[in-house]
């Protein structure tokens, strides 16, 4: 449910992810969920890591209907923030550029 | 420097947190030695518990020595503080026991487990409202995001304090928490670096959907957004009391506030209706549906 024990499970898995390598969350026995662990489980992964891929690569199995309703929610609210912050990025690197060659 | 804080009778009507925040106020930074005399309280509801409960800790952080004066407790209002813990954490050896009463509880460190249980067995397990365990379990998720964010958000040296009541005649089940941390609007104000931003513009972007204060680069802002949600179609209220701000959120309205009380920590008041049929577990998550 905490911040911290999202990040464990953030730091097993992306490497994987990046790696091309499938992943599956198992949630067996877990019946109470909490946004922060699924923003730094999951919803980081959307830094930098593209749905399609996610879809492709990551799994959840055991994952109750209360559960996959949080996780869809922090999924479509982290996929907004972080096309705002690599459209944010994108943007202030050519201003940098720009700013740079003149 | 000694003063005497004099308590009085608390409901959890609006000028009753003014009541409460005043005796905040009254204590400041220099108080060593604080009493508090209950001559002229016949009532203490859970957000008086709650806060007086934390102010206690709050004048002990800051090394002052607190004194309850027991013999100015009324027999009434001395039995509710035995039921529900706070006579036995602060000056008894008498243990509290099971009534109506949902325990007055002292988290100075962010403790899941505990809270979970505090929440499923002792707020809502208790038979009060008949409720099937996924929708206990959805509700204990919601409230428990609020005590992760006054860990996470409020910064508070001396944790979080919680008290609650099942109130059988008017089918109500209440909870309060309260920290003492740096409030909501301060928060948001840093965060956008608008030191002069309206407390109640302040409030009203904390509770949007999607937006948080939380640095380094993670998502936030979903937590907040499922509690309100669910507080109206129960028919509940949610109110929250940050600094000079104000937050009311119940099925027909959703206010933002300036207040003329200032409490620089931030205090949730919830209130949940028992019946039965007002507690409706709606699923919008399509299983076959990709996630990502």
């Amino acid at each position: 449910m905490t911040p911290d024990e999202g990040q464990k499970v953030y730091n097993l898995t992306y490497p994987e992810l990046l790696a091309n390598r499938p992943v599956e969350l198992d949630f067996a026995g877990v019946e109470i969920f909490a946004s922060p662990f699924f923003n730094f489980a999951i919803g980081q992964l959307l830094r930098d890591i593209p749905p399609d891929t996610l879809n492709r690569l990551l799994k959840f199995s055991n994952l109750n209907s209360v559960g996959r309703q949080v996780l869809k929610r922090v999924i479509e609210n982290s996929k907004q923030y972080y096309s705002n912050e690599n459209t944010r990025k994108a943007v202030d690197e050519v201003v940098s550029e720009q700013a740079n060659s003149l | 420097m000694s003063i005497t804080l004099n308590i009085p009778t608390v409901n959890d009507e609006l000028e009753d947190f003014n009541t409460l925040f005043q005796l905040w106020q009254q204590v400041g930074e220099s108080c060593s030695n604080v009493t508090f005399d209950f001559s002229k309280c016949v009532f203490l509801k859970p957000n008086a518990v709650a806060f007086l409960g934390g102010l206690i800790r709050f004048i002990q952080s800051r090394e002052g020595k607190t004194t309850i004066n027991k013999d100015t407790l009324n027999k009434k209002v001395k039995m509710n503080l035995q039921q529900n813990g706070f006579m036995y954490t602060f000056c008894e050896d008498k243990e509290p026991w099971q009534g109506n009463s949902v325990p007055y509880r002292e988290d100075a460190k962010q403790d899941k487990d505990g809270l979970v249980y505090y929440l499923a067995e002792q707020w809502l397990g208790r038979g009060w409202v008949h409720m099937d365990q996924n929708l206990r379990n959805v509700i204990v998720g919601r409230v428990w995001e609020i005590y992760a964010n006054a860990f996470e958000h409020g910064r508070t040296d001396i944790g979080v304090f919680s008290c609650g009541q099942h109130y059988p005649k008017l089918n109500q089940l209440k909870l309060t928490v309260v920290d003492f941390g740096v409030g909501i609007p301060s928060n948001v104000r840093q965060f956008q670096n608008k030191p002069t931003l309206p407390v109640d513009k302040a409030l009203e972007w904390a509770f949007q959907a999607g937006t948080s204060t939380r640095q380094g680069g993670v998502a936030g802002g979903v937590g907040l957004d499922y509690l309100k949600k669910f507080v109206k179609i129960n028919r509940g209220k949610l109110e929250f009391f940050s600094q000079d701000g104000y937050v009311a959120i119940d099925e027909n309205q959703e206010i933002y506030q300036n207040r003329q009380t200032f409490f620089q920590g931030t205090l949730v008041n919830i209130t949940l209706q028992c019946e039965e049929a007002l507690y409706i577990l709606a699923s919008d998550a399509d299983d076959e549906e990709p996630l990502f």
